[in-house]
């Protein structure tokens, strides 16, 4: 037992940190340190920078042209671009439809797509919610109806993160009512630009389009689009999320922000205040206690010896986490968050309202309380982890 | 980075989870707590399978171990509820081979190792609460070495211990001394405390002492840490047996015709109580793997475990009893004995506001486990 990674994982950090360091571009880090909104050309330009060293495709194993990392080391890059304050890297190309297409893709459907997501040409989106199905994602009733070499695709998706942007998108549609819900289910990829494509942007709480509808209105999608078998969509999505993926706890970025919110809380002239200090302590211990549960999984998953069943932890305590710091952030501001000044959310706003670290404190709480609702509410998270302790 | 335990620290949990349970069933400890709150034989038994020398190096007699075996041990200590002040020992072994004199390591270190002496920690005063220091305790130069003169209050074992290893002020510092209890001016009262072990005060007048270092302030954090670190892992055994025991009563106990385990709002608490015991597992881990860093990320990172796993106990001690219901505040069950010992353990060596003080005192720009 110990706490210190190897020296070659330490010399690994130090090149993640020198390359980050030199190919972060510094207008798009001074956004992400100051929760100022990012374009859709900021996201592209990062993640083809990334894809250019090979990096967009960091979980990947070597065979499909990732790196084939170890999962401390996709650790420890993903911790280093998050202090750097490099953006998320849009995970549903990279991270969730690619290991799908390795693992139950074909050849030609593998040689056609990945090469597009590893490098950052492509913009993947992701179709699972419904309007009618949330949480209770089986019940979800988007049809594909084979005729010849052809799905016909119709219905409505929802809560489409960034669709807007999205070039491709991945779906789980219905192509059986027969039996359980389950095993009707099937996994398609969609070109977005398609005939009978039409997408929505949501207005969220904070102003935000984060968010978009995404309908389907008789589209043809070819056949060869198709992942594995049909009726067998369910599996593959929930082989997706059965693999421990310790990012979801997102305690990196949780690390910078913590120290954002002291630097929010100095500037506020609230730092040296018993009671609000206690306040920043707790979560300083929250946080600490994050990281030793997302290393005890790393380091399970390298013996391979006692493996950790806590993955739905991960979850649950991340966005309690992320919504504590925003909210934290936004109370030192007190009064001085309230203004609403959506100028204020860009870059170079020169405004005198309110100080600018101010105005996208308020905004970024409401966003934030999004995180215990997606991915699996943390209710469903309960009911999860509930299972392991009573069966 | 990594978490496994070796072969070695197996062996040595299992050789300490078979003694718990063969020979330290509940119907024994009911017994101790009814003589008194320590059992001689007991601790001279833990001894017996090298407990008691785990921190004393081999060449004084003991087996010369390190945080993580001492983590391992009290983990099973806690799963059993051993009434027996095993964390003094490993506060003891620590502070007389890290710190003390020649003198003080003759005289003490191989009996410590073999159970003949049991040695606490005395630096509570009834004034200081959990500030750590000499207190009121002040230490006079005498012809043939110290004297000592003051009192501490609820330290474990006491009237039943052999030595004592107290902070006083030494010349506007301090320092910590060995005092037997059988010397002269050495007086001790005795208590049962709320978890069934054993406690008292200590009254020193003109007491004689052996010096064991100048350096008291260092020592004694450095022995409460060790303390915090050994709380934190007796915790996580006590926690860990008592979710398995409030699992298996909500499966097997039945209302409105189906078993409680399936009601979803008992579910979720079930759930919370899951993430407090793995936060605690966690942070426990983080203190024993911090103990040897330097005493700022040292102190800094105990007191953080400490404030961690103090939430878990609370927590889970409270909702271990109230999903047992009735059952659940009754002495004849074991549950209430749990919950007991879990407050009392929050409240050693640091309750949680007052680590959560530590915490927000110490707090830098930048945190996380390897800060």
């Amino acid at each position: 037992m110990n706490l210190s990674f190897t020296p070659e994982e330490q010399q690994f950090r130090e090149q993640v940190r020198v390359w980050v360091r030199d190919n972060l571009p510094t207008d798009i880090s001074h956004k992400v340190h100051h929760a100022l909104h990012l374009s859709r050309d900021d996201h592209q330009r990062w993640a083809k920078i990334l894809g250019q060293r090979g990096w967009l495709a960091w979980g990947w194993p070597q065979e499909f042209g990732g790196p084939g990392w170890s999962a401390v080391q996709k650790h420890l890059f993903e911790e280093e671009c998050a202090l750097a304050g490099a953006p998320r890297v849009i995970p549903f190309g990279p991270v969730m439809v690619a290991p799908v297409i390795m693992s139950f893709g074909t050849a030609a459907q593998q040689q056609r797509f990945l090469p597009g997501i590893a490098s950052g040409e492509v913009w993947w989106s992701q179709g699972y919610s419904e309007p009618g199905s949330g949480s209770d994602l089986a019940s979800l009733k988007t049809r594909a109806e084979r005729q010849g070499d052809h799905y016909i695709v119709n219905g409505q998706k929802t809560w489409t993160t960034l669709g807007q942007y999205g070039e491709w998108i991945f779906c789980l549609v219905r192509t059986s009512s027969e039996g359980k819900p389950q095993t009707g289910i099937s996994f398609l990829l969609i070109d977005m630009k398609s005939p009978g494509v039409s997408v929505r942007p949501i207005k969220l709480l904070d102003g935000s389009f984060e968010v978009n509808e995404v309908w389907f209105d008789n589209v043809k999608v070819p056949a060869d689009q198709l992942i594995g078998e049909e009726n067998k969509g369910w599996t593959y999505a929930k082989h997706l999320l059965s693999h421990e993926r310790t990012n979801i706890a997102d305690v990196n970025r949780a690390k910078r922000e913590l120290e954002r919110l002291k630097r929010i809380a100095r500037d506020a002239g609230v730092y040296d205040d018993a009671r609000f200090r206690d306040e920043i302590a707790k979560l300083e211990v929250d946080i600490v206690a994050l990281e030793m549960m997302v290393l005890r999984v790393l380091s399970a998953e390298k013996s391979g010896k006692n493996p950790l069943d806590i993955a739905g932890l991960l979850k649950i305590r991340g966005s309690e986490i992320q919504q504590r710091y925003s909210e934290l952030m936004m109370l030192a501001a007190g009064p001085q968050s309230l203004p609403l000044i959506p100028e204020a959310m860009e870059a170079g706003w020169q405004g005198d309202q309110v100080p600018a670290w101010c105005a996208p404190l308020a905004p970024t709480y409401f966003n934030m309380r999004k995180t215990t609702i997606y991915g699996g509410s943390n209710e469903v998270q309960r009911n999860i982890v509930a299972q392991t302790v009573l069966g | 980075m990594n978490f496994d335990f070796s072969d070695d620290q197996e062996q040595l949990r299992d050789a300490v989870r078979k003694w718990v349970e063969k020979a330290y069933t509940f119907e024994r400890r009911r017994a101790a707590v009814d003589a008194g709150g320590f059992d001689r034989a007991a601790y001279g038994e833990l001894a017996d399978i090298g407990l008691c020398g785990l921190y004393v190096p081999e060449a004084d007699g003991g087996t010369g171990f390190g945080p993580v075996e001492g983590m391992v041990v009290m983990e099973e200590l806690g799963r059993g509820l051993v009434l027996e002040p095993l964390a003094q020992a490993l506060i003891a072994g620590a502070l007389l081979s890290g710190y003390g004199s020649e003198a003080a390591r003759t005289s003490w270190l191989s009996q410590l190792a073999s159970g003949e002496s049991v040695l606490v920690l005395a630096y509570q005063e009834a004034q200081t609460r959990y500030r750590l220091g000499a207190g009121s305790t002040v230490a006079q130069a005498s012809a043939d070495g110290w004297r000592l003169n003051g009192g501490k209050c609820v330290l474990p074992v006491a009237d039943r211990a052999d030595a004592f290893i107290v902070p006083a002020q030494l010349e506007g510092q301090t320092a910590l001394f060995v005092v037997a209890r059988d010397a002269s001016g050495v007086s001790t009262q005795g208590y049962g405390t709320q978890d069934g072990s054993r406690a008292g005060s200590l009254v020193l007048r003109d007491a004689p002492a052996t010096l064991l270092t100048r350096d008291g302030q260092t020592a004694l954090e450095h022995g409460v840490d060790i303390g915090i670190a050994a709380a934190c892992a007796e915790a996580v055994g006590v926690l860990d047996k008592t979710v398995a025991l409030t699992a298996e009563y909500m499966n097997t106990r039945k209302q409105f015709g189906v078993s409680i385990a399936s009601f979803q709002a008992l579910r979720h608490r079930m759930a919370d109580v899951k993430m407090q015991l793995e936060l605690a597992r966690s942070m426990s881990y983080y203190a024993t793997l911090k103990l040897n860093e330097p005493a700022a990320q040292r102190r800094r990172a105990l007191a953080q475990a400490k404030y961690q796993v103090g939430q878990s106990m609370r927590f889970i001690g409270q909702q271990a009893v109230q999903l047992h219901g009735g059952i659940g505040v009754t002495d004849e069950y074991i549950m209430s004995h749990y919950f007991k010992k879990l407050t009392q353990l929050e409240m050693s060596f640091g309750d949680s506001l007052h680590h959560l003080g530590e915490v927000s005192q110490r707090m830098q720009d930048t945190a996380g486990v390897f800060a």
